[in-house]
């Protein structure tokens, strides 16, 4: 190995450290959150429904980066500053539940009706009907699209480097900037490269897991 | 509207670097453009490639697919724009933008693509292949019909992600929408007022994208389904 290497290799896996956690802190509580506002959406009552889907359709609807500098930059006027660490964790949340909300959603809603329409017969409230019928049910059609999402925000994590969080893509950055600075050569490829394969290495697991989950569905 | 430290909503100030943003506006409208197109035309063609089971090409878009499906696009911008001008190839900003757009959405569609071409009921090409079609007319005339309006909804949801990633450009200082948005508040700090105003376009277009593609399915659905 180089000698450059060694401090960049140091440097450039403290980062990964920290994009790790976020992605690990993102990951949990946008399934809690999500799995809560989808069932939010599956309630009788239309209120209900009409707040969280205007909640969904914007933290979905907007490029994450706009969500990003919106919690960074805008927020603290009005006296809500965060550090960038949890400004990221925030945006990824509300893109992440947003995303499980439509996913359970969708679950819950492609199960027959026949079923909830049986368990009523049998005597099942609401509560039970959706606990013993639907959600088991449902849960395993939930399990690929939901593995496929984790992928997802493992991968959008990067975009926290771009309101200055030291992830594994601003450490690299930082590492090719203080080369070129220092040699004169960026050593770019290999630095960036390896970026590039760690995050395969961790995504690519994941999304043949998806595949198979899917598979066995039919 | 009074906010802490005596910040004061003012619309108007939008409306004063109107110019600015419509320009912004603009190209993040062209990048998209090709992005989209591009993605489209990666799509279909390798996506049937795959499904008419093609031998060595068809192993060579997997690859590719898995690659550009696996990694985030955010370091996929960073490689072409900072790391291959070291092997001796430099692309603008504007190129990287459409570029990276057209790889990745191409390799999103590939499997939206294939996945519909598959979905195909079996029966459909069998008939049509005893009638004496041969295999491409069969996948032309019955398989390719009938495979992108299943592919329709997931293809959606790709080309929207495509158009709201163009925002990622922001970090090779293309300036699109998002950064043209940035710099001007870089300069007068009026946040609020200009980040509300960037969500809402960028809302309307993601809205008007999903129902344009809504109508697209009506038009097109085959009466008593697939």
């Amino acid at each position: 190995m180089p000698a450059w290497a060694g401090p960049v290799t140091r440097y450039v896996a403290e980062g990964l450290l920290t994009t790790v956690t976020l992605a690990a802190v993102s990951v949990v509580v946008s399934v809690l959150l999500g799995t809560a506002l989808g069932a939010l959406l599956t309630l009788p009552s239309r209120p209900v429904r009409i707040v969280v889907r205007a909640h969904v359709e914007i933290w979905r609807g907007l490029p994450i980066i706009v969500t990003l500098f919106f919690i960074f930059f805008v927020l603290p006027v009005i006296g809500l500053g965060f550090g960038t660490f949890v400004a990221a964790a925030i945006g990824l949340c509300l893109w992440g539940s947003a995303n499980v909300a439509e996913i359970v959603r969708g679950a819950v809603q492609s199960v027959p009706r026949g079923q909830a329409d049986a368990a009523a017969a049998l005597g099942f409230p609401w509560p039970g009907r959706m606990r013993h019928v639907i959600f088991p049910q449902a849960a395993r059609r939930v399990l690929p699209p939901l593995v496929g999402l984790v992928v997802n925000l493992v991968q959008q994590t990067s975009l926290a480097a771009v309101i200055g969080l030291l992830d594994v893509l601003q450490a690299s950055q930082r590492s090719i900037e203080r080369l070129t600075l220092s040699s004169g050569e960026t050593h770019a490829v290999p630095i960036l490269g390896s970026v590039l394969a760690v995050f395969f290495v961790i995504c690519l697991p994941l999304t043949i897991l998806s595949r198979r989950l899917e598979r066995r569905l039919h | 509207m009074v906010m802490t430290d005596g910040y004061r909503f003012d619309a108007g100030f939008v409306f004063s670097h109107l110019g600015e943003l419509g320009n912004g506006l603009l190209r993040t409208l062209a990048i998209s453009a090709i992005g989209m197109a591009g993605a489209l035309v990666v799509g279909v063609s390798l996506g049937a490639l795959c499904a008419l089971r093609v031998p060595v090409v068809r192993q060579l878009t997997r690859a590719y697919v898995e690659v550009f499906r696996n990694t985030p696009l955010l370091v996929q911008i960073f490689f072409l724009y900072f790391a291959l001008p070291d092997a001796g190839v430099k692309l603008s900003a504007f190129t990287v933008g459409w570029l990276s757009l057209v790889l990745w959405g191409g390799a999103y569609n590939v499997e939206n693509f294939r996945a519909g071409f598959e979905a195909v009921q079996p029966g459909y090409v069998e008939a049509s292949r005893a009638l004496g079609f041969p295999v491409l007319a069969a996948f032309r005339r019955v398989v390719l019909p009938l495979g992108w309006r299943i592919a329709l909804p997931s293809v959606t949801n790709t080309q929207v992600s495509v158009f709201k990633n163009s925002s990622f450009m922001i970090a090779i200082s293309y300036p699109e929408l998002t950064e043209t948005a940035i710099n001007i508040v870089s300069v007068r700090f009026r946040v609020f007022e200009m980040f509300i105003a960037i969500g809402v376009v960028y809302l309307a277009l993601v809205w008007l994208t999903s129902m344009g593609a809504r109508s697209v399915e009506r038009r097109f659905a085959i009466p008593g389904g697939l």
